[in-house]
């Protein structure tokens, strides 16, 4: 302190040298405590020099000129003030401390810190952020905004929910969600949750901040805090939008005319064809003759695409007093998706209260209730449009729908449009209800008690009728009806104690948990409902095939954990956690598992040395390491468990059991990672850039996997901690401000995460051919003979030495078992390891750009190197007995590399290396959101009495850049429910 | 540090919570599930283990799989246009990665396999039988472990043999020569011989003469020729079973469990009680009950959609596979009422049309060569011989053809109906008579060899024809009795292993089936082993592909 005092004397002094006109004194005080402030830079507008304040917060500055002078009072942490001077009389100003990124509290596993304390590495997201993309989900929110998070839609489905990894695949079997912590309770349902609730998302991605879960935290967490009720003033914020969902790129299949040349050209490979002279004997029925003749076709997938569309309506309400908290909101959903009949209505109902008992002691209840009123379509509609002859009409002449155009293999997929042919409702509703006791007799000290209940109820009816893509080739209509109940209990209870001694800051956390789990659920089924408009009710009139079962699953998990913090003089601060965990799911023996972690941060910018600099406003390091654990496997895989078989002596049923396919492994255990993380938060520029840098490197051992058996054991796999995989990877976060007027600013917000996934170990140290397991490559990587092309005319003498002909697929000779080429093609030595599906790296780069009462956001995600199996691409029949997709194929006119040659005699599933036209590069970017906002204007605003009023449109994931036409490569796509463009329009109003 | 005192105490409140509660909490509750320790040390719940052994039997019957495996790639059969699996029905590029035929059916004969191990092993353990039921029941799962095993060893000669249950991940197997396997092939059916009932009320369990007539056909494989004679005559004359009368009514839905059957995969009318893959059954088969009905049949819904569109008394079409034209000519249909009795020729229309009533003529198809002229006369659409075949044999198109008909089903629902509640034969009297035969001709006895084939014959002749069909002892040769069989016996998934135990195989393909003629080669005997299980195998220089195949 005395240094800092000397130096500005010493700045001090050195500016009455250059003193000139007036000396002007003064005093800067922070306008809440009064106290003086020291270090403030004073400076004369205009001018490049100034002084600081000494620790009093006096100082004295020369200014030039006599008339009026602007002197701008500023300090870090408390803004900027200006001040008008005339005379030389003594001035004084008070600022007020404006809350700093790093004073901002972050929410962390029973607990919450500054910013500036976090040793791990954790990423915090506003609910304004997260508001930002409308979204079904909050996860889809937020897709791409969080560095090392990967967040990929797989369906465009309505309610569909998006896959998460945190930090890559550590396991296949097991769950490699993160976990969700709602209010402290996990909550996996991430999806019931009204983004307009949300206060802040957390992301704890390194061993250190997920150790305090233990088991559960291996794959990331994702702390989620609701609103708060406020004292004051009542909030009330209103949110409503909607929008028009239309497929992304859907690639088409075949036209009829292109149909009927595969079919002539497959027929020619057979010696059936040579001209349309011929053409009777390719389309050998009168009616496929006319409409090959008539040149006719149908685009079946557009009978049943049409425009889905996203709404939502929510209030919220945020009030109370100085002892009573509440804030509760209500919010409808719905998603209509692209297919007839697919739609989720969301209701979600919430309220949050908190209430001082007595000046010690608080209780509150978090109470959220979710019910879902949804369609979904899950069948294989777009399949069987794909396939359907396109020259046929769906219609009879008599204006009927045709059962089986054409008297083609496919029944029509209209007839599953038709009112109540195809019913697949659920009814969902989820009450998650947690309440709390803490009491806190001093300031040091507290002890919180939570309880969670998790009340999940749902039913599903579903209907098939006799003419739907299933039951058209089987007996009649399928009823079926499920009902699921499960409860999740979680207990847990908290002590905290802070003490501060001197320069020593030391707090203690620790925790008792007790989660339970239980499902009860029944099915039952029959067919041929006596009347159809009967459904799924009454299955009682199901004359056949009554089928129903009931089942029980439950599991517990009983934790013990602590948490020490440590800083000195907040510059060294240091964590140390460890937690106990006992899961029912593993063998008895291994129940149990210590998961330790230790974490250290230094503050560099706290340090005397740095106070001179002027580029960082912090800095700060962290290193970290800890273990974390996997047991997110089903329950009763420790035992080997019977199937039931149906079977019957004499048409009288008779029970028989036999082994499960998958057998018990009584060795089940822990699958342990550990991590370790080293991390850079910074702030340079007068905090115009801030951000952080990690590189983590985690190994995780015992691997959870699903092994496949030689069938010849009987059985065909078995639950097994086999292996070790490592990710190591890096990631940055930075936050620019690049331009800042008054009338404009423009900010970035830019992720990069790159992840190495691989195997380091297997059993036997072999790779796992079987699993498709192979060491030094990701654990979902695809193996297979690599295609060059097509075998072509010239190359007809190589090709038969290989027992091919020209127009079938050709593929490398890697190599014999020598490891040269052996002029062989055999499974052994042929094959290799071509990619993978996770991506070398995801780019998220979003920019927010504000002029005057306009807001703009373009967000731009990409996500590169992977690979991807095309539905589309492997849509291709040689045979033409059902349509495919548009590819160019070889015929001898036709010398392409492309697609094999068509051939009325080999079927798909014969067809040599059938399985390589699928590998597709699946790397894309995309503009994932384009939203232009209008904010009223106050004036406007206060006419209207309503605090502030936003209106916005918005356009999602409307361009994507890829190398696969038509198609939106997102995690694969979906074929069957192929993903959405959306353009959303939707107002913003607080009272 | 009165807080302090507070904390402690309930941390240690807490602690005590936790131990005593943990144990017992973390101990898995499962009600709903069963393990083989608990069910099947009980007399109740190892009659499900038995129950579920014999299941596996109908991954093979009635199953396109299995009629793939043991009815293509011979001298009958060529593809259809609607062929899955024309490597293996021509052997062009046949290989273990591509063809799931041959893995769906190694699974589950394994799994099968480790069911009867397991039973024969642990019922010693089961309290509440009575010596007898042991002895009753370890036979019947004996019977089925040498079934069982039959078609291993026949499929893909000397591979992975244990008698040893699954305990834990196995991930090795071996490589046991065809001699050994079939000696405990051998000694299972001596003992289910001595240990079976003579009758089951329960139809479709073993019994003896189910037993002794499997080892028939045992002995007759591996050329023991007196005792195979001596078994079969013993079931045709001590058990009462007979030869229906007319070669037809075998394949009568009404009566299928007739007195010549012996035994079959008895499929249940309530398809719930079969074995389609649902919720319950994951590992059920994708298509359930017998699907026989769907394999054989010509495309006759597209000869001409204005007459004749498909029903359900004609079948659902999958047009897999067509008879060899050698095959057609092999019968005698002047004579042999076997032709008409296996074979539907002609279709007729089932809509009103300008010029066609309902039950006109629609489509006929025949062996026979047809003049242009009177082709062109009909109002039908005719498939002779030259609209078939070419002269080398070779199918000039796969689509309309003279077409099997033994196992179509108008009993189901609808006419899109996959599963067809027909039992699938598995051994029926005619064949004691034609294995007694071929032994006695092995025997060097043609006379005898001619009675036994006589009275098949004999049953087989159209009315009044009989004293036509007869044959003298100088007729028989084995392949006169291989196309007795094939008359006999086609599409009844008996003809792969007919042909291999005659040592036939490459030389009546080569003869006989000119699409598969020019790729069978001698390797062929055996299938290649599905590639899966050459991949998931640790010890790989032991366990290797059979020869041949890479």
């Amino acid at each position: 302190m005395k240094k800092i005092v000397t130096f500005t004397i010493l700045l001090f002094s050195l500016s009455l040298v250059f003193a000139q006109s007036r000396q002007i004194k003064g005093k800067v005080t922070d306008n809440k405590t009064g106290a003086g402030l020291a270090d403030v830079s004073v400076m004369q507008k205009g001018s490049s020099s100034g002084v600081r304040t000494d620790a009093e917060g006096n100082f004295s500055i020369s200014v030039n000129g006599t008339g009026t002078v602007d002197l701008v009072i500023s300090l870090v942490g408390y803004g900027s003030q200006t001040i008008n001077i005339r005379g030389d009389r003594a001035v004084s100003a008070s600022l007020e401390q404006q809350s700093t990124a790093l004073d901002e509290v972050v929410v962390i596993g029973y607990g919450q810190v500054k910013k500036r304390d976090l040793t791990g590495s954790v990423v915090s997201i506003k609910g304004e952020e997260v508001k930002k993309v409308p979204a079904g989900n909050i996860m889809e929110s937020v897709q791409g905004k969080i560095s090392g998070v990967d967040i990929t839609r797989t369906s465009g489905g309505a309610g569909a929910r998006p896959m998460i990894t945190v930090r890559g695949n550590r396991s296949i079997n097991a769950n490699n969600d993160p976990l969700f912590i709602v209010d402290g309770i996990q909550y996996s349902n991430y999806q019931d949750i009204n983004v307009n609730d949300i206060e802040s998302m957390e992301v704890l991605k390194d061993a250190s901040s997920t150790a305090i879960y233990g088991s559960r935290g291996a794959n990331g967490v994702i702390i989620i805090t609701t609103k708060k009720g406020n004292s004051g003033k009542v909030k009330i914020s209103a949110n409503a939008y909607y929008g028009i969902s239309q497929v992304a790129g859907y690639a088409i299949p075949m036209t009829g005319p292109q149909f009927a040349d595969l079919k002539r050209q497959a027929s020619r490979t057979a010696g059936l064809w040579n001209s349309t002279a011929d053409d009777s004997k390719v389309f050998t029925t009168p009616a496929d003759l006319a409409a090959v003749r008539n040149n006719a076709s149908i685009y079946w997938p557009g009978n049943n695409l049409q425009n889905g569309s996203q709404q939502d309506y929510g209030i919220g309400v945020a009030g109370g007093s100085e002892k009573t908290k509440v804030y509760f909101s209500f919010d409808y959903f719905k998603e209509k998706g692209m297919l007839n009949n697919d739609y989720s209505g969301r209701y979600t109902v919430r309220l949050n209260i908190d209430q001082f008992i007595t000046n010690t002691l608080k209780v509150g209840l978090q109470n959220q209730l979710t019910y879902y009123d949804q369609n979904l379509r899950a069948d294989n509609i777009l399949t069987v449009a794909n396939k359907v002859l396109p020259y046929f009409s769906p219609y009879n002449a008599d204006g009927t729908l045709a059962k089986f155009p054409g008297n083609g293999n496919q029944v029509n997929p209209l007839l599953q449009e038709l009112p109540g042919a195809y019913i697949n409702q659920n009814k969902i509703t989820r009450i998650l209800s947690t309440g709390y006791l803490e009491w806190k007799p001093v300031k040091e000290f507290s002890i919180r008690s939570n309880l969670g209940i998790t009340n999940s109820n749902s039913r599903n009816g579903s209907f098939q009728s006799e003419n739907t893509i299933v039951r058209a080739l089987s007996s009649g209509s399928l009823s079926s009806i499920s009902n699921n109940i499960s409860t999740n209990i979680l207990w847990e209870n908290i002590i905290t104690w802070q003490k501060q001694f001197a320069d020593h800051s030391l707090g203690l956390t620790a925790v008792t948990s007790y989660l339970s789990d239980k499902t009860d659920n029944s099915f039952a089924s029959g067919t041929g409902q006596l009347l159809p408009t009967q459904s799924f009710y009454a299955l009682q009139n199901n004359p056949a095939n009554n089928l129903i079962s009931s089942g029980y699953v439950a599991s517990n998990l009983i934790s013990g954990a602590f948490r020490i913090n440590y800083n000195y003089k907040g510059k060294y601060l240091l964590t140390v956690t460890g937690r106990e965990d006992g899961a029912s799911v593993l063998a008895s023996q291994n129940h149990w598992e210590f998961f330790p972690s230790v974490a250290a941060a230094w503050r560099i910018t706290d340090e005397e040395f740095m106070k001179d600099q002027g580029l960082f406003n912090d800095l700060k390091i962290r290193a970290s390491y800890g273990v974390a654990g996997n047991s997110s496997v089903k329950p009763y895989q420790t035992e080997s468990n019977l199937q039931l078989i149906p079977f019957q002596w004499n048409d009288v049923s008779a029970l028989a059991y036999a082994l499960q396919p998958q057998i018990g492994n009584p060795d089940l255990r822990w699958e342990l990672t550990s991590t370790t993380d080293i991390g850079l938060d910074f702030s340079i520029l007068s905090s115009r850039v801030t951000g952080s840098l990690d590189y983590y490197d985690s190994e995780t051992k015992d691997l959870l996997l699903l092994r496949q058996l030689p069938p010849t054991s009987g059985v065909s796999s078995i639950l097994q901690n086999i292996g070790r995989t490592r990710n190591t990877g890096f990631e940055i976060s930075a936050r620019t401000v690049n331009v800042q007027t008054s009338d404009f600013t423009w900010s970035s917000n830019i992720t990069y995460s790159r992840n190495k996934e691989r195997i380091i170990e297997l059993v036997g140290n072999q790779n796992d051919i079987a699993n498709s397991w192979f060491i030094g490559y990701p654990i979902n990587s695809f193996y297979d003979y690599e295609k060059v092309g097509i075998w072509q005319t010239a190359d007809s003498t190589l090709a038969k030495s290989f027992g091919y002909k020209p127009g079938d697929i050709r593929v490398t000779d890697l190599g014999g078992p020598g490891g040269k080429a052996d002029g062989k093609l055999d499974a052994n030595n042929d094959r290799k390891v071509l990619g993978s599906a996770v991506p070398r790296y995801t780019l998220g780069f979003s920019n927010d750009f504000r002029y005057k009462n306009f807001d703009l956001n373009i967000y731009i995600f990409a996500r590169v190197g992977q690979m991807f199996v095309s539905t589309y691409a492997n849509k291709f029949e040689p045979n033409a007995i059902e349509n495919g997709a548009q590819v160019d194929y070889w015929t001898p006119e036709n010398p392409t590399n492309a697609y094999p040659r068509p051939n009325v005699n080999i079927s798909r599933a014969s067809l040599p290396f059938a399985t390589t036209l699928g590998y597709l590069d699946g790397s894309f970017v995309k503009i994932r959101n384009i939203s232009l906002g209008y904010n009223f204007s106050k004036e406007m605003a206060s006419r209207l009495r309503v605090g502030n009023i936003r209106w916005y449109v918005s356009a999602k994931n409307y361009f994507t850049f890829s190398k696969v036409k038509d198609y939106d490569p997102e995690s694969a796509g979906s074929f069957e429910r192929p993903l959405s463009k959306l353009i959303v329009t939707g107002l913003n109003i607080d009272f | 540090m009165k807080f302090n005192i507070i904390k402690w105490l309930f941390s240690l409140a807490c602690i005590s919570f936790i131990i005593t509660s943990c144990k017992k909490k973390l101990e898995e509750y499962n009600p709903s599930g069963l393990t083989g320790s608990t069910l099947y040390t009980q007399a109740a719940g190892f009659e499900t283990l038995v129950n579920s052994a014999y299941s596996y039997s109908r991954f093979w019957y009635g199953k396109e799989e299995g009629y793939t495996i043991s009815e293509m790639g011979t001298d009958l059969w060529t593809n259809g246009t609607g062929d899955v699996f024309p490597q293996i029905s021509t052997y062009n590029n046949l290989q273990g990665n591509n063809t799931v035929a041959l893995n769906l059916e190694w699974n589950n004969l394994y799994a099968a396999i480790n069911v009867c191990n397991s039973g024969i092993k642990g019922i010693e353990k089961v309290q509440d039988y009575t010596a007898a039921q042991k002895l009753l029941r370890e036979a019947e799962l004996r019977f089925l472990r040498a079934f069982y095993y039959w078609h291993i060893v026949e499929t893909w000669g000397g591979v992975h043999f244990t008698t040893e249950p699954t305990e834990g991940a196995i991930t090795t197997a071996n490589k046991t020569s065809v001699d050994e396997i079939y000696n405990q092939i051998f000694s299972d059916l001596q003992f289910a011989v001595t240990n079976l009932p003579a009758t089951a009320t329960q139809y479709g369990r073993a019994t003896v003469p189910v037993a002794k007539a499997f080892l028939a056909r045992m002995y007759l494989t591996r050329g023991k020729n007196t005792e195979a004679i001596s078994l079969a005559s013993d079931v045709i004359k001590n058990y009462g079973y007979a030869l229906q009368p007319k070669y037809g009514d075998l394949w009568n839905m009404a009566n299928l469990k007739s007195k010549e059957v012996i035994w079959a995969v008895d499929y249940s009318t309530n398809l719930s009680f079969n074995d389609l893959t649902t919720v319950s059954y994951p590992s059920g088969h994708p298509r359930g009950s017998n699907s026989g009905h769907l394999l054989f049949l010509m495309v006759y819904d597209q000869v001409n959609t204005a007459i004749l569109s498909r029903d359900i008394n004609n079948g659902r079409p999958f047009n897999r596979y067509m008879p060899t034209l050698s095959f057609l000519n092999m019968f005698d249909d002047a004579n042999d009422a076997r032709y008409e009795g296996s074979f539907q020729t002609v279709w007729y229309a089932n809509k009103v049309a300008p010029g066609f009533a309902i039950g006109d003529t629609a489509a006929y198809a025949t062996k026979a060569t047809i003049p242009a002229a009177v082709i062109a006369s009909k109002k039908y659409t005719t498939y002779d011989l030259s609209k078939t075949y070419g002269t080398n044999g070779v199918p000039i198109q796969r689509r309309f053809y003279v077409s099997l008909k033994k196992f179509k089903d108008s009993t189901r629902a609808t006419l899109a109906e996959a599963q067809s509640a027909r039992d699938a034969f598995v051994m029926r009297l005619a064949e004691m008579y034609l294995i007694a035969a071929e032994a006695e001709l092995k025997i060097g006895k043609l006379d005898s060899a001619a009675y036994y084939i006589n009275i098949v014959r004999t049953r087989a002749a159209l009315p009044g024809r009989a004293a036509n069909m007869q044959i003298t002892p100088a007729q028989v040769t084995l392949d006169f009795i291989l196309d007795e069989r094939a008359r006999e016996f086609a599409g009844e998934q008996l003809r792969w292993f007919d042909l291999k135990r005659t040592n036939k195989l490459v030389d009546r393909i080569k003869a006989l089936n000119p699409d598969a003629a020019q790729f069978v080669q001698p390797f062929h005997m055996v299938r290649p082993i599905p590639q899966s299980q050459i991949d998931a195998v640790s010890n790989k220089d032991v366990f290797k592909q059979n020869a041949g195949y890479q």
